[in-house]
């Protein structure tokens, strides 16, 4: 065969495989709820419960897409229709995205959001799970309690004795997302009337705990419901002035969703109340320990299990 | 043994989806690619006008320097303000839609210049033994300058190729799937096993994509008769 006859054919042949990888990609069936999750392990845990029990209660077909690069991607994507529905925090909802001062009553947030959400998004909250993984500032206990620093107040006037040039050198490492938003870093500098010494360093949600533990960093901006901070024997120092909304966490679907698929509400709002600070922590931790650590569907799927949420498969 | 056999219990079906999900999105990048900076490439070498042909190459450096996780952010975050300016859900806001453009933008400069250059540094002298012979136009691109252009044109789509696999590593973070799930999983849990389940089945990816596409190379214009020297 001549070299332009074989050419021909490449072009022919690569045309048939271009056609028969775009239809595999965009028309094969897509599932009937899309479900999301920000980029840390919590997120995991509470889309892998609400994607099982959806998936067993309900003839719909779920995909998942965890792992988002962060609150703004999902909560885009919720808008645009390409999630479904995804965990969402009363807080994170109040102040980061409505743009709103915060909230310090949890119920009197979770109705604001709930209000506006669907006036102006078309976004329901459904009953939350019952917990708050509130944003806080974690230190290694043992150095907490060596330094004195209880409180939030105590830490900025610790820093403040740092710039001064009297203070130990404390050093902070906080997510993306907490630099930049308004119910993070900026907000609470502003409240607090401090400014870290050195720039915090950026890390991803999963780092920080390690990063903390191992003294690379001393302060982190640590989650609250996140397991590690028990297991690594890090202290939550005390938001006296209460700078930090309440972040109870409910699912946050699509009205479209909801109309479409009105059994999701009962479905879903079967978590309602199930998962307290100290539950979700342990949930948490058994993904996120290094000793034998477990898949977030495992947790997920045992929980509801023990919760009698979902029945048994028969072996 | 017992310790990788349940490893890819645990992870097997994972890293499956995950690995079919990337050589997916990675061919139909390269091949949207290809479908267009070769034609495109050609059309410029042939092209007299200097101007046109700067401006054209100029636009698709643009994108190279720009460093591939910028570009998929940008994309994304492009997407949804034009969504915006134009009030509907025009565009996909997440998963493959941009991760796709992105891959796309990335992967066609390597070909899109080789492929210009392939062609230019055909022997004019050829051409002409060519057009003496009474070949058309068409017959001389295809039985002269692209079998002569071929090494410098698979190797932009060889390069093309192995970089898109890395850059579609990061399209995880929107939404679009593939092996950069479980590397971002990996690292976020300091697993290092399931960072290696999703770095190794790259890597292999690349290595036998190369490879393959080296075989190619060979079956269209086996070495031997790649002799420029007009008899």
């Amino acid at each position: 065969m001549s070299i332009g006859k074989k050419l021909l054919l490449l072009v022919g042949v690569a045309a048939v495989v271009l056609a028969a990888l775009l239809v595999v990609q965009y028309l094969t069936p897509k599932a009937d709820i899309v479900i999301g999750g920000k980029d840390f392990t919590e997120q995991s845990v509470l889309g892998e419960m609400l994607a099982i029990l959806i998936e067993e209660n309900t003839d719909l077909t779920v995909e998942r897409k965890l792992y988002l690069g962060g609150t703004m991607i999902c909560f885009n994507a919720l808008q645009a229709g390409d999630l479904d529905l995804y965990a969402e925090y009363t807080g994170t909802g109040l102040v980061n995205i409505l743009k709103h001062d915060a909230i310090s009553d949890p119920d009197e947030a979770y109705s604001a959001v709930k209000i506006a959400f669907e006036r102006d998004y078309g976004l329901v909250w459904l009953e939350p799970f019952g917990f708050n993984n509130t944003y806080t500032l974690t230190m290694r206990r043992a150095q907490a309690d060596e330094l004195g620093i209880h409180t939030f107040s105590e830490l900025a006037a610790h820093v403040q004795q740092q710039e001064a040039g009297s203070g130990e050198h404390l050093t902070a490492g906080f997510t993306a997302e907490f630099i930049e938003r308004s119910d993070g870093l900026k907000g609470l500098c502003e409240t607090y009337g401090f400014q870290f010494a050195t720039e915090p360093k950026q890390m991803a949600p999963g780092l920080m705990y390690k990063a903390c533990a191992d003294g690379d960093v001393d302060v982190i901006c640590a989650f609250a419901t996140d397991g590690r901070i028990a297991a690594y024997d890090l202290i939550t120092l005390e938001d006296d002035r209460k700078f930090f909304p309440p972040y109870y966490a409910a699912p946050l679907i699509r009205a479209a969703t909801l109309a479409r698929y009105p059994e999701l509400q009962d479905v879903l709002n079967r978590l309602a109340g199930k998962l307290d600070n100290r539950t979700m922590q342990e949930l948490n931790l058994q993904v996120d320990r290094s000793d034998n650590p477990r898949q977030a569907r495992d947790v997920a799927r045992d929980f509801l299990l023990s919760q009698g949420l979902i029945t048994p498969k028969e072996q | 043994m017992n310790a990788i056999a349940k490893f890819f219990a645990d992870y097997g079906a994972e890293m499956l989806q995950s690995t079919r999900e990337h050589v997916i999105l990675t061919l139909i990048a390269v091949l949207i690619a290809c479908a267009v900076a070769i034609p495109l490439g050609v059309l410029l070498a042939r092209c007299r006008f200097k101007l046109l042909v700067n401006i054209v190459m100029g636009l698709a450096s643009i994108i190279q320097p720009i460093p591939s996780l910028a570009l998929v952010a940008l994309t994304v975050v492009l997407f949804y303000l034009i969504n915006g300016l134009l009030g509907i859900r025009l565009l996909a806001t997440l998963g493959t839609g941009p991760a796709l453009v992105a891959l796309v933008a990335y992967a066609l400069l390597p070909i899109l210049r080789n492929t210009f250059i392939g062609i230019r540094q055909v022997d004019p002298t050829v051409v002409e033994v060519a057009t003496g012979m009474g070949m058309t136009h068409r017959q001389i691109l295809f039985s002269v300058q692209l079998p002569l252009a071929l090494p410098f044109i698979m190797a932009g789509v060889r390069i093309s190729t192995v970089w898109t696999i890395g850059v579609a590593t990061l399209v995880s973070l929107v939404g679009a799937g593939g092996l950069g799930d479980l590397i971002f999983r990996g690292l976020s849990s300091y697993k290092i096993h399931l960072i290696m389940a999703g770095a190794g089945p790259a890597a292999v990816l690349a290595l036998m994509l190369d490879w393959l596409l080296g075989r190619l190379e060979e079956w269209l214009a086996p070495s031997g008769l790649r002799n420029t020297n007009p008899q």
